[in-house]
């Protein structure tokens, strides 16, 4: 009798459980708040042991979400697929390493304006590069990161190939992280939001009706060619800033750190992964690609073997779900409402 | 002087094993429109052919040309199969096609670096580091060997283009698919045999590097600017165009390796690179994309 009762109670929670559950899926902002939440207050597990391993994964994880958001701007909703866009991620790391090598002003303070040289650099980049598409730009961008890499080699003020060594924090060595922690959450957080407003605004519009095509946009008015600029300029900004943090986290900035095209190649896995020219593409893409990695590191060892595992993902990617994981849901109608943000 | 002719014919000695480094990718695209990125790659896979063949039952690494050369092709038909067939179909001039051949490259790279590692080999025949004087004149054994087989292979590939029939109809599909196969050219067929010869000069460029560069599978992504600066210099597609290309830039980096300082000289290749897609995105004697 008893029994019965309580499986009576169970199935009524069950159902409420199904009926909210379906609302709490399917509304916008419930769930991603509460992540925010739970994301927030995730450096107090600190107090009970040392788990930096898992702050390091998350903040890695707030690391790359920030570069593949950032580079589904002019990647995603563009149509301009950079190969070199950790550029910017350097500039940002080795202006904010100088000034804090020279000057002792900390990244933290200075990783904004990181964030500004590395856009406004983007805005005269993209007006040299962006006049061509297609295969020709993907082979432009990894020229230009070759170069950047030569020159950054070569530049003795700023240690050439060794690079410089930055001052690392005091902190016990459980607390070290959390102040990268919640820098490169804010600047998820923002970059997310930039990529957000960015799809839902007329910019947005104008930014994908250029990545269909060019002559027909500006045909309807578009400022095609300050469209394009700015859409590079802005996709700079949060990898700079982040770059800067970056630098500081590891405490040492070095060309064949930063200038390696293996970053790139990331971001752009990430981005296609999870769904180009989706809001939440790039994030999904990364936490999947960044659990895949650790996976292939714990089973296998840190070998190359991670080279060829992102590469077969990518080849299995392009192939049979070119639409990324996000964009083939949506298709199919099977995408859960706090994923569907445009 | 001296040293200025000196520079300049190793220049084109380099030039030459360039152009043959690259005749296989300007193939490639003038037939398929594929941009191989991955072909960097499979010469290195060609040079470990050479380097295997060459430590274990010391054959010379000219010799061991042919093998490396089909072990290669028999490579780049398999990738074919697997991986670009259906792109080849539609002869798209697309993005993802290039991201593929990126992921391929990614994928060959982590399984040599895997079995290999990433130690800096390379192969030493005899001649490898002779050297014959003419006048005052020094001119490296392994350099003039690799350059003139180099030259003799591209010479060969530019005969077959033009006067045996598979190479007319390489050249007919390259030019018009639609009329290829109106006059009865089976470009299925044509594609997937391009992109094994394609590989297979690949290969024979991979045994020729194995003696006169080091090489280690990671280098291929530095590899793969220098040999887009080289083609698309003279213009995707287009043999003629590699091979003035390739011998322009190895004579202009050598010269500025040689009077100004060896660290600047693979910018040459990026920054022409940069400058020439930026410019005149189909070189000097390219074909128009798309």
């Amino acid at each position: 009798m008893v029994s019965n009762q309580t499986e009576l109670i169970m199935l009524g929670v069950m159902k409420i459980l199904k009926e909210k559950g379906s609302f709490l899926l399917n509304n916008k902002k419930i769930i991603p708040f509460l992540i925010l939440i739970v994301l927030t207050g995730l450096p107090i597990i600190q107090f009970f042991g040392n788990y930096n391993y898992l702050i390091h994964i998350v903040l890695f994880s707030f690391l790359y979400i920030t570069m593949s958001s950032s580079w589904n701007i002019i990647g995603g909703y563009g149509g301009f697929i950079s190969l070199g866009h950790n550029v910017f991620f350097g500039i940002g790391a080795y202006f904010s390493g100088f000034i804090f090598v020279r000057y002792g002003i900390s990244p933290f303070i200075t990783a904004l304006i990181a964030g500004l040289v590395a856009a406004l650099f983007g805005f005269v980049v993209g007006f040299i590069t962006l006049r061509v598409k297609g295969p020709s730009y993907i082979i432009s961008s990894i020229a230009l990161l070759m170069i950047f890499r030569i020159l950054f080699d070569r530049w003795e003020l700023i240690g050439g190939t060794h690079g410089m060594t930055l001052p690392h924090n005091t902190f016990p060595v459980e607390w070290s992280k959390i102040p990268h922690y919640y820098a490169l959450l804010l600047l998820m957080v923002l970059s997310i939001y930039l990529s957000w407003y960015i799809r839902h605004s007329k910019f947005g519009l104008a930014l994908r009706s250029i990545s269909h095509d060019e002559i027909k946009s500006a045909v309807t008015g578009i400022n095609v060619k300050i469209i394009k600029v700015t859409a590079y300029a802005l996709s700079a900004y949060f990898i700079g800033a982040a770059g800067a943090i970056w630098g500081d986290y590891l405490t040492y900035v070095r060309p064949n750190i930063f200038f390696i095209i293996l970053i790139a190649a990331n971001m752009v896995l990430m981005c296609i992964l999870g769904g180009k020219g989706t809001v939440t593409g790039p994030i999904i893409g990364t936490i999947v690609m960044i659990f895949f990695n650790e996976f292939i590191l714990a089973y296998f060892g840190a070998t190359e073997l991670n080279i060829f595992f992102t590469g077969f993902l990518m080849i299995i990617t392009l192939m049979y779900f070119p639409e990324g994981i996000v964009g083939s849901l949506k298709k199919r109608k099977l995408l859960p409402g706090f994923l569907d943000w445009g | 002087m001296i040293e200025f002719l000196q520079v300049l014919i190793l220049g084109i000695c380099l030039g030459f094993v360039y152009a043959l480094m690259v005749s296989g990718l300007t193939l490639i695209f003038g037939v398929m429109r594929i941009v191989n990125l991955a072909h960097p790659i499979l010469i290195i896979c060609g040079a470990f052919v050479s380097y295997w063949l060459f430590i274990l039952i010391g054959l010379d690494p000219i010799l061991s040309i042919p093998i490396a050369g089909l072990v290669v092709a028999a490579l780049g038909v398999v990738i074919y199969k697997l991986i670009f067939e259906r792109n080849a179909a539609q002869q798209t001039y697309s993005e993802m096609t290039v991201l593929l051949t990126f992921g391929t490259a990614m994928v060959i790279d982590g399984i040599l670096s895997f079995v290999f590692h990433n130690t800096q080999r390379t192969t030493s025949p005899s001649y490898a580091t002779d050297a014959i004087f003419i006048g005052d004149i020094f001119i490296p054994l392994a350099q003039l060997y690799s350059g003139l087989v180099s030259s003799v292979i591209i010479v060969g590939l530019a005969v077959f283009l033009k006067y045996s029939d598979f190479g007319i109809a390489i050249r007919a599909t390259s030019q018009n698919r639609t009329s290829a196969e109106l006059v009865g050219v089976n470009v299925k067929f044509v594609c997937l045999i391009s992109f094994g010869i394609g590989c297979a000069l690949a290969g024979a460029a991979g045994a020729l590097v194995s003696f006169i560069f080091s090489f280690f599978p990671s280098r291929h992504w530095e590899w793969i600017a220098i040999m887009m600066s080289l083609v698309v210099l003279g213009g995707m597609g287009s043999l003629k165009g590699a091979v003035i290309g390739a011998i322009v830039l190895s004579v202009v980096s050598s010269m500025v390796g040689a009077f100004i300082s060896p660290a600047w000289s693979t910018m040459v290749f990026f920054l022409s690179l940069f400058l020439i897609l930026i410019i005149r995105p189909k070189g000097l004697f390219g074909i128009q994309s798309d």
